[in-house]
């Protein structure tokens, strides 16, 4: 196994999910119609992914947060932004790449979603970003066996008990 | 210009994900469209009709379905001049040359060479050359020889990142190529081979674009260059001189770029095109809510956004034509899956 990269990283707990606002689902949709999305959702769909390297998910090791999500669901976009434990975190643009593909498979097609590195967390903020933003690169990389299988694993469901 | 307008007059469904190109062939009686589906598509319309009327009372259907060779997404697809021919350049890292046989569309040769991710391919005017480019960050020159073979006769190093688009001036004494590293550049042929004679931009703030350039096109008759990127900007750069020599005509172009238009878009522009009739149409990033066909026109200098057609696909526009003989009509195509053909009126 090679080194890890940041061997000790800070866990925190699983927050319990509190809702200031009686969730709108299916059943009492919005006004228009359909299922009104919020900040607090998006952070459901994302704090479970597993981290490429430890055995904790990005909300246990802090790199993803309900705070830095937003959503402006009237004109479909959805904004994350996330921070590696450490600036030269070689894993950033796998953990952008599997937040994207998470939301790509979760949320309408009418959405779109922007995945950004915290201003300041990395040593390479531009490029990851850069990266992260061109579709064509993250079509190609899906299209990428290996990769995706990586993707793949940081998706998977956490193992039963 | 004020009262332009763009009315859909075809939806061309089919393809089973996002339709990354299309091209018209050169008599403009066939369209190509490529998609993450591996497969390119040919349309057509019975009348090979290109009046606003026979648009409507006719429908266009799709005539062929070219599959089974690319392993990965095909990018981009081009005609050759003569519209016998299709080049289609794939993420798989070739390029394959198509014929039309006995009506029946077969894959008569391989382009192999690139690393990987073949993004752009585009046939020189009189069909001798074809360039592409790619991921690897090489621009790659490939002659026609008898017999259906394609030899590579030149390979362009000089982009620091990857390559997204290849296209001729329209006098095909120049190639000009853009993608990921922000810059333009401009390749002739000096005799013995083809080396970089211009870069646009890269020179810091000003220079040019400052991000990703994902679209260049030249207007009809040669003089201008068009171009769209991740900035959110459309620039157009003026040619400053034409030196002719009794052997090759060398175009420069001006300092900086002639005209920036900005202001008009919220998300990446992919594609561009300069139409005939002096309009250039865009085709842009956007979520279900918004994506634009726009017009920018160029009488006197006067530089707007003529028609924005909000809501034109479900998703991401990525590549915008204009019909080579009917200026009027407009292909598009999507992340939604469709390709769609828009009458300016």
């Amino acid at each position: 196994m090679a080194e890890l990269i940041n061997p000790n990283p800070v866990v925190h707990e699983r927050k319990s999910t509190v809702r200031s606002k009686p969730a709108q689902r299916p059943e009492a949709p919005g006004a228009d119609g359909r299922e009104t999305i919020d900040a607090l959702e998006i952070f459901d769909h994302i704090r479970d992914i597993n981290d490429p390297e430890h055995p904790y998910t990005l909300e246990q090791l802090n790199v993803v947060s309900e705070e830095q999500i937003h959503v402006d669901d009237v004109r479909g976009r959805v904004s994350v932004q996330f921070t590696p434990t450490v600036a030269h975190c070689s894993m950033a643009t796998l953990i952008g790449l599997s937040l994207r593909v998470k939301l790509l498979r979760s949320l309408p097609p009418r959405f779109k979603i922007d995945i950004k590195l915290s201003p300041g967390s990395h040593s390479s903020e531009a490029a990851v970003n850069k990266q992260l933003a061109d579709k064509e690169r993250v079509a190609a990389a899906l299209e990428n066996p290996n990769l995706l299988a990586m993707v793949n694993k940081c998706l998977a469901p956490p193992p039963q008990q | 210009m004020d009262n332009l307008s763009l009315e859909l007059v075809a939806n061309l469904t089919g393809h089973q994900d996002r339709v990354w190109s299309v091209a018209w062939s050169p008599k403009g009686d066939l369209l190509a469209s490529c998609s993450g589906d591996k497969t390119v598509r040919i349309w057509q319309h019975p009348a090979g009709g290109v009046q606003q009327q026979q648009q409507q009372q006719q429908q266009w259907y799709c005539c062929a379905i070219l599959d089974q060779c690319h392993s990965r997404t095909i990018r981009n697809i081009a005609w050759s001049p003569n519209g016998r021919a299709l080049a289609t350049a794939s993420f798989d890292a070739t390029v394959a040359i198509w014929e039309l046989s006995g009506g029946v569309w077969e894959q008569v040769a391989e382009l192999e060479g690139h690393e990987n991710e073949v993004k752009c391919t585009a046939w020189n005017p009189d069909g001798r050359l074809i360039a592409t480019c790619g991921r690897d960050r090489s621009v790659w020159i490939w002659e026609s020889m008898p017999g259906r073979e394609f030899e590579c006769v030149d390979v362009k190093q000089g982009h620091t990142q990857d390559v997204k688009v290849v296209r001729w001036h329209p006098g095909g004494e120049l190639l000009v190529s853009a993608g990921y590293d922000d810059t333009i550049k401009l390749w002739s042929y000096d005799g013995d081979e083809w080396g970089c004679s211009q870069t646009l931009g890269g020179y810091g703030p000003g220079s040019g674009h400052s991000s990703t350039v994902w679209d260049v096109c030249w207007d009809p008759p040669g003089q201008r260059l068009a171009s769209c990127s991740d900035d959110l900007t459309v620039k157009i750069w003026g040619s400053r001189s034409r030196m002719k020599t009794t052997t090759t005509t060398t175009t420069t172009i001006g300092g900086g770029p002639a005209v920036t238009l900005s202001g008009h878009h919220t998300r990446t522009i992919f594609s561009l095109d300069w139409g005939s009739h002096g309009l250039i149409a865009t085709g842009r990033g956007g979520g279900g809510w918004g994506v634009e066909g726009g017009c920018y026109g160029g009488a006197q200098e006067s530089w707007g956004l003529w028609v924005r057609v909000e809501g034109a696909h479900d998703g991401d526009v990525n590549c915008v034509r204009w019909h080579p003989v009917e200026p009027r009509l407009l292909a598009s195509c999507s992340d939604d899956g469709l390709v769609r053909l828009w009458w300016l009126k």
